[in-house]
């Protein structure tokens, strides 16, 4: 099993440009996913790394090997495709075995090894069946079993869960969870959903638009994230385009003007050059109701309730301002009694719950 | 897959050189057959030394020749309307209906297409006989919609297959009936898989001969018909002219069909 | 329940007229034919009132048509294989042409012979391979050789010509079983250590089955019936059956005969193809729910 270092991956087609100098590392036994929007380039990555393609510049390494010219076959990598990929006229056994028989085991190792790799993915007694006797979940973890039934250095999985409906995408995640673990092995993920990518991964990596946008774990970037586009990509978020004021030791958000004729003022736990413009953010969450009117602060808003959204767990209230609006997520719990719209609300907020997004800001 | 070793290019090379050498096989009969046309002296030679349409004179002038051009028209002219008609009503009933026996009657619809021509030609000779009108102009109009009007089946099948029933639903629902529906909403509809039918058709008569042979007088002698008896019996160039004009039409029918319908649809 | 009812005789009197021209112009044709091929002959080729199996015997246990069957079968066989083995890197070739242009120009290669007539794709193959034709010609003009060969009124010209005629009936099958291959197999396979000749062994060739079955099918009943092409460059001296029945037809005026050797010939046809949809249902039923 083996790390993976991608150094400044570009790959064009023609005129587009679909990958622009991505580097990046992969840790031994890690849970790696490549997180991004349709057409980013993550799955471009993925081929790049299972040796489908080969790169216009840069070098993939897996362990210490340079294997940036081999093709799949030369590679230690089991790959997972979106659509299963099953081999329709094997059976599930066969498909297992399939790699194995490539590799010339032995008929008695072979058995043992694709009843060790069914039983990771609990499907046994189904070694007899055919791909089209199996529902879509048992599909992919066939599928799961095939690739990791060869032993691999690294497996890599392009959307595995996409087709499956929202329930067994969750047993799913979870169980795939549970196999890399317990296997241990490097693994790449390339998904769109975000809370996929939160929930499986030790570290993430961002593509925007052909570029690495973050890479870090999952608190690093929800709580920290690098720009805007990261920001926007995972969860909601609150964007404000702020002035540095010298006097009042804040930051004004102009766009903002709140209900009772005052711009939003915010006070930050660390500060940047003082008299730019920044984008900051604030997460929906950490906004908490307060109960009475306060005096005009940083950090505290007046506004009208302009929506309320309930989903079971917790609330999307939309909190209308003169100019502009703040989104807060707050908990079920907090509410014996749903708000109505109309009604006036206050809200405030942590200076440390600001992040500025334009840079990586040390406090 | 852009994935390329040295043995993997090489795989690659051998495989479209093979595909190609295919291709030229397929394309060479009909290069000859160009060549030939176009030159001046009764064999072909390559290279070619000289160009001359000569043989296409010989053609135009030639009263036999047109004479069968008159025949093959005629019949293609009865022919076509008679295969769009039966073969759109037969596969549209057969795409709207269900019932036992459903696959049965679809396979003997398609059927002329897998009968052996000769076992066709001859049980058409012999019906003809029996009935009275062996030679004559109906004899072949009908052997040549026996084997036309399964194609327009195929082809507006595809079309049919392409249309949401949910169309003509919506119709009946706003009070059509489904003879109307059918004029005002399915005709339109499927009217690429007619006119890729129409066409298959009429170039399959036009250069239908397997039938044709066994059913056919001295009245009635098409352009394929005159155009064996010619290779049998003497060796004339103007046989190539007329080929080419063959191909010519096979090429404009072609593009006609990949325009309305597409042709890997079809086949 | 109403309107169903109203469609539903709708698309029966749609269906009638087809079924009726079939029954009345092929199905009576073939039926009496068959009735035919159970009547005698006497000497002057007049039909006799009586029935018997005469003329299948005489089918039967006369040497050259029975040879005639048995080359007949063969060489459609042969072609079919021909055909098969030519079709698959033509089919490659025509599913991964990199621009749609390149792809449309095979496709007119490949279709366009067809809305030919057969006489003119037969007539190709005289002009290149007689004795003053083109090839003749050219390796004479070479001094390749002296005299000019002859490599017409052979049965290898004729299989060379049927598999000339035949060829795009194989290829675009398995075409369409390329198409219709999930486009993540191969990489697959790959991915799990298979090379490129081990991937096409194992997966590729094995899902374009239903696709070569069916190309078999139609080039073998091609084959199989076909009399014109084997006139023009065969000769009529060739063991063939449906030359024979042409020959029965045409010359001999023996229609119980040639209704005895047509039947004779459909069901040696018939058998070929029931063979081969069985095994294509066997497949089809493995592969799919």
């Amino acid at each position: 099993m083996s790390g993976i270092n991608l150094e400044h991956i570009s790959q064009h087609f023609g005129e587009q440009i679909a990958l622009d100098d991505v580097s990046l590392t992969v840790k031994e036994g890690e849970f790696f996913s490549l997180l991004g929007p349709s057409g980013c380039g993550k799955s471009t990555l993925l081929n790049i790394i299972g040796g489908f393609l080969e790169p216009t510049k840069g070098v993939v390494y897996i362990g210490d090997q340079d294997v940036t010219t081999l093709p799949p076959y030369q590679r230690k990598t089991g790959m997972v495709f979106q659509s299963y990929a099953l081999f329709p006229h094997l059976t599930v056994f066969d498909n297992v075995a399939y790699g194995l028989k490539v590799q010339k085991k032995k008929k008695a190792e072979i058995k043992q090894k694709v009843m060790e790799s069914l039983s990771l993915v609990q499907l046994e007694s189904f070694a007899k069946r055919m791909p089209h006797q199996l529902s879509g979940g048992q599909q992919q973890r066939v599928a799961i079993a095939r690739a990791l039934a060869i032993q691999p250095a690294v497996l890599l999985l392009d959307e595995p869960l996409s087709n499956l409906d929202a329930k067994l995408r969750k047993n799913m995640q979870t169980e795939l969870r549970n196999i890399q673990r317990n296997v241990g092995i490097t693994t790449i993920l390339v998904t769109h959903d975000q809370e996929e990518a939160l929930s499986l991964s030790d570290r993430i990596g961002i593509l925007g638009e052909g570029k690495i946008q973050q890479i870090g774990t999952p608190l690093e970037v929800y709580r920290q994230p690098n720009n805007r586009f990261v920001a926007e990509f995972i969860g909601q978020v609150n964007l404000f385009e702020a002035e540095y004021d010298e006097v009042t030791s804040t930051y004004t958000v102009p766009h903002f003007i709140q209900s009772n004729g005052k711009q939003v003022q915010l006070k930050v736990a660390a500060f940047k050059e003082k008299s730019e413009k920044h984008l900051l953010m604030l997460r929906p969450e950490r906004i908490k109701l307060s109960s009475v009117g306060e005096e005009v602060q940083p950090n505290h808003v007046t506004g009208v309730l302009a929506d309320v959204s309930y989903i079971g767990h917790s609330l999307r209230l939309v909190v209308g301002l003169n100019q502009g609006e703040i989104i807060v997520h707050a908990s079920d719990a907090a509410f014996p009694e749903l708000p109505q719209v109309g009604e006036t609300v206050h809200i405030h907020w942590q200076p440390e719950d600001i992040v500025f997004l334009d840079s990586k800001v040390h406090a | 897959m852009r994935k390329k070793s040295i043995s993997d290019r090489l795989l690659s090379v051998l495989i479209w050189t093979a595909g190609s050498l295919v291709y030229l096989f397929l394309t060479v009969p009909v290069l000859v057959i160009v060549l030939s046309a176009f030159s001046p002296n009764a064999f072909p030679e390559f290279p070619p030394t000289s160009f001359s349409v000569r043989w296409f004179h010989e053609v135009v002038s030639n009263p036999e020749w047109m004479e069968s051009l008159r025949i093959s028209v005629i019949l293609l002219l009865i022919v076509t309307p008679l295969t769009v008609l039966l073969g759109t009503m037969a596969s549209y009933a057969l795409a709207r209906l269900s019932f036992k026996g459903k696959e049965a009657v679809q396979a003997f619809i398609l059927s002329p297409l897998m009968i052996p021509q000769v076992v066709l030609g001859i049980a058409m000779l012999y019906l003809f006989t029996a009935m009275g009108f062996t030679g004559s102009l109906w004899a072949l109009v009908i052997g040549h919609v026996i084997i036309g009007f399964p194609y327009v089946v195929r082809t507006v099948g595809v079309s049919v297959s392409n249309l949401d029933p949910r169309l003509e639903l919506a119709s009946m629902n706003l009070g059509a009936g489904p003879i109307r529906t059918f004029f005002r909403v399915t005709l339109p509809l499927i009217k690429p898989g007619i006119i890729a039918g129409g066409v298959f058709s009429a170039v399959t008569s036009f250069g239908e001969i397997s039938i044709s042979l066994f059913v056919s007088s001295p009245q009635t002698i098409t352009i394929p018909v005159r155009t064996f008896n010619y290779i049998e019996q003497t060796f004339d160039p103007s046989v190539n002219a007329i080929s080419v004009i063959f191909i010519i039409i096979s090429i404009i029918a072609l593009l006609i069909i990949e325009k309305t319908i597409g042709l890997s649809k079809v086949m | 329940m109403r309107i169903k009812k109203k469609n539903q005789r709708f698309h029966w009197f749609m269906l009638l007229p087809a079924c009726l021209f079939l029954v009345v112009f092929l199905l009576a044709p073939l039926v009496m034919m068959f009735v035919l091929s159970f009547r005698d002959v006497d000497s002057m080729m007049n039909t006799l009132q009586s029935y018997s199996l005469s003329q299948y015997l005489h089918v039967f246990t006369t040497d050259a048509y029975v040879k005639a069957i048995g080359s007949t079968v063969w060489v459609a066989l042969q072609t079919t294989v021909i055909c098969l083995l030519m079709a698959y890197p033509a089919a490659y070739v025509l599913v991964k042409a990199p621009h749609p242009r390149l792809r449309a120009f095979f496709y007119i290669l490949l279709v366009s012979p067809l809305l030919t007539s057969v006489v003119i794709r037969t007539f190709a193959w005289i002009v290149l391979l007689s004795q003053n034709g083109l090839i003749n010609g050219m390796l004479i003009d070479l001094h390749l050789i002296e005299k000019p060969l002859s490599m017409l009124w052979n049965m290898n010209a004729v299989i060379i010509a049927y598999v000339q005629v035949m060829l795009p009936f194989a290829v675009l099958p398995i075409a369409t079983s390329l198409t219709d291959m999930d486009r993540h197999l191969r990489p697959a396979s790959m991915s799990l250590g298979a090379g490129r000749i081990r991937t096409f062994f194992h997966v590729t060739l094995p899902l374009t089955i239903p696709g070569m079955i069916t190309g078999a099918i139609i080039v073998f009943s091609l084959a199989a019936g076909s009399y014109i092409t084997p006139l023009l460059v065969g000769g009529r001296m060739q063991p063939l059956l449906p030359l024979s029945i042409y020959q029965q037809v045409m010359q001999v005026y023996n229609l119980p005969l040639a209704a005895a050797m047509s039947f004779t010939l459909l069901i040696c046809v018939l058998a070929v193809v029931s063979l081969l949809s069985y095994l294509l249902k066997r497949w089809e039923a493995r592969m799919h729910a």
